[in-house]
């Protein structure tokens, strides 16, 4: 995984206070293509996927060292714009938390923070993101309604129409499907199929089916460190580490 | 029991005085002319002033506690300094209004003077209910906006704040509920016994329903009954006011999903 790598990670390391989290991380990752980020509980995979737009500033106890370059380009320079960056590398949620708006202010909101559209062009951009997010033939007509109005899956492909309304590169999922029903993951899993043309996507994920049904490369990671990473089909069909082997066959998770 | 049902037909009898001596009449004339005109618009001027003083720096106030201050002893000194500042007897804030800025600040006997000084009490009111209102709001609107790349304010001001919103108008509400019928606290900065008329600017002191009622009983040693009437309608505003307040409260907890 060398060429047309869209994120390049270089010895990054992260804490939260004194727990060490991301170990000496080294990793590329492909543009244009779904790479799965899977790994036991606590291993660090959300912290990982968070250090991508940096919502790990948020937290207080972080430190991150190490860099992230992502179309070349570092994100953790001095003068680097994190509102611009999370503009660039959208996000999506655990659970669905659409605003406490209607379904088009929802989608409207990323776009008017950012002033990139108003009226008519916002109005094209609202349509555009809720078709890219295949729901726009369930809710072009009560786009007033309350984004609470909708359902779980509904809810979660809103949030993904709303990062899509700033025109991001990269889309960042953590355990995008985790508190759906197998009906509306299915959606979302075609969905992420879909967007992996025009975007990179990220997903982090505990499911394995999920990551081999979703997935072009998966990245196996385990207390902090990358243990196997390569072709999804690889690594489920020909684990190359022992400690894959067993994750992958359910003997600990 | 019977306690209680004597209390409550002493309640019952004293409405009915008081509701005998009022009438439209009684409401719009002019106190000169034996009408609580001025009374009740002082009344309403004083709370609505003190409220538009208090409740923007409450606001401000409790969206610094809630969302910026850091964890530390000064965090924890400006909270309690809150808690005693509610606890604080109502006298005692009319006499450091008074101190401060009747005659510090040169204020004098006014109504600006009262807003501030009924300002002091409604203020804890405001920021405790505020912080209330910001903490129920779920951390993921935040988030969410962050994650769109807006900024800390941002976030806050266009999800958590809105979504507080009717939180915290209930909180200012009960703070005028509680302020409308303070006596001590505009005792000496800003309320008289009688006016010439509506106050022009808020230099001039103004005339209050329960100034009114002190004075005349108190000083003038008029009968109870002479202010059953001021009493009744002060009584009712207060009681709108936290009607209001809690009518607001139960509404909006249903237009909110996330609190269930």
């Amino acid at each position: 995984m060398s060429i047309d790598s869209k994120i390049d990670i270089r010895k990054l390391n992260i804490w939260f206070g004194e727990k060490h989290v991301i170990r000496d991380l080294d990793l590329k990752l492909r543009a244009n293509a779904v790479t799965a980020i899977m790994g036991p509980s606590g291993c660090g995979k959300s912290t990982l996927l968070r250090a991508f737009n940096r919502m790990n500033d948020v937290i207080k106890s972080c430190k991150t060292t190490g860099d992230v370059l992502i179309n070349g380009k570092t994100i953790y320079g001095n003068n680097t714009n994190v509102y611009d960056l999370r503009r660039q590398v959208g996000m999506v949620f655990q659970k669905p938390n659409p605003l406490p708006k209607s379904i088009y202010e929802n989608i409207a909101f990323g776009p008017k923070i950012h002033k990139t559209a108003k009226g008519k062009s916002l109005d094209k951009v609202v349509e555009k993101s809720l078709r890219a997010a295949a729901l726009w033939d369930e809710v072009h007509d009560r786009l007033t309604d309350s984004a609470f109005d909708l359902s779980g899956g509904q809810q979660q492909r809103l949030c993904i129409a709303r990062a899509l309304a700033v025109d991001p590169e990269v889309i960042l999922m953590d355990e995008p499907c985790s508190a759906l029903d197998p009906a509306a993951t299915a959606k979302i899993e075609q969905l992420i199929r879909v967007l992996s043309t025009d975007y990179t996507v990220i997903i982090v994920t505990h499911n394995m089916q999920q990551a081999s049904r979703v997935s072009d490369y998966t990245v196996f990671l385990y207390l902090g460190k990358i243990i196997e990473q390569g072709n999804t089909k690889d690594i489920f069909e020909n684990p190359k580490h022992e400690l894959t082997e067993q994750y992958i066959t359910g003997e600990f998770g | 029991m019977i306690v209680c049902l004597l209390a409550f037909f002493w309640i019952v009898a004293i409405l009915f005085t008081g509701i005998g001596t009022l009438n439209m009449e009684f409401l719009t004339t002019s106190a000169l002319k034996g009408g609580a005109f001025e009374m009740i618009v002082g009344t309403f001027y004083l709370f609505l002033g003190a409220a538009g003083i208090a409740g923007p720096i409450g606001v401000f106030a409790a969206i610094y506690l809630v969302e910026y201050a850091p964890s530390g002893k000064l965090t924890r000194i400006i909270d309690q300094s809150i808690n005693n500042l509610a606890g604080v007897p109502s006298i005692i804030i009319g006499l450091f209004g008074f101190t401060f800025f009747s005659r510090q600040l040169g204020f004098g006997v006014s109504l600006i003077a009262g807003w501030f000084t009924l300002a002091l009490m409604i203020l804890p009111i405001v920021i405790r209910g505020s912080e209330e209102a910001l903490r129920i709001v779920p951390g993921s609107f935040k988030q969410a906006a962050l994650a769109l790349g807006a900024t800390k304010w941002k976030s806050i001001s266009l999800t958590t704040l809105i979504a507080a919103a009717p939180g915290i108008v209930t909180s200012v509400i009960l703070g005028i509920a509680r302020v409308a019928g303070e006596t001590a606290a505009i005792l000496f900065t800003s309320s008289v016994i009688i006016t010439r008329g509506l106050p022009s600017s808020p230099f001039e002191p103004v005339m209050s329903l329960a100034f009114n009622m002190y004075i005349k009983i108190v000083a003038r040693g008029e009968p109870p009954e002479n202010v059953f009437g001021i009493a009744l309608i002060l009584f009712f505003i207060v009681l709108s006011f936290s009607l209001v307040a809690i009518i607001l409260r139960v509404y909006y907890r249903r237009k909110q999903p996330w609190l269930h």
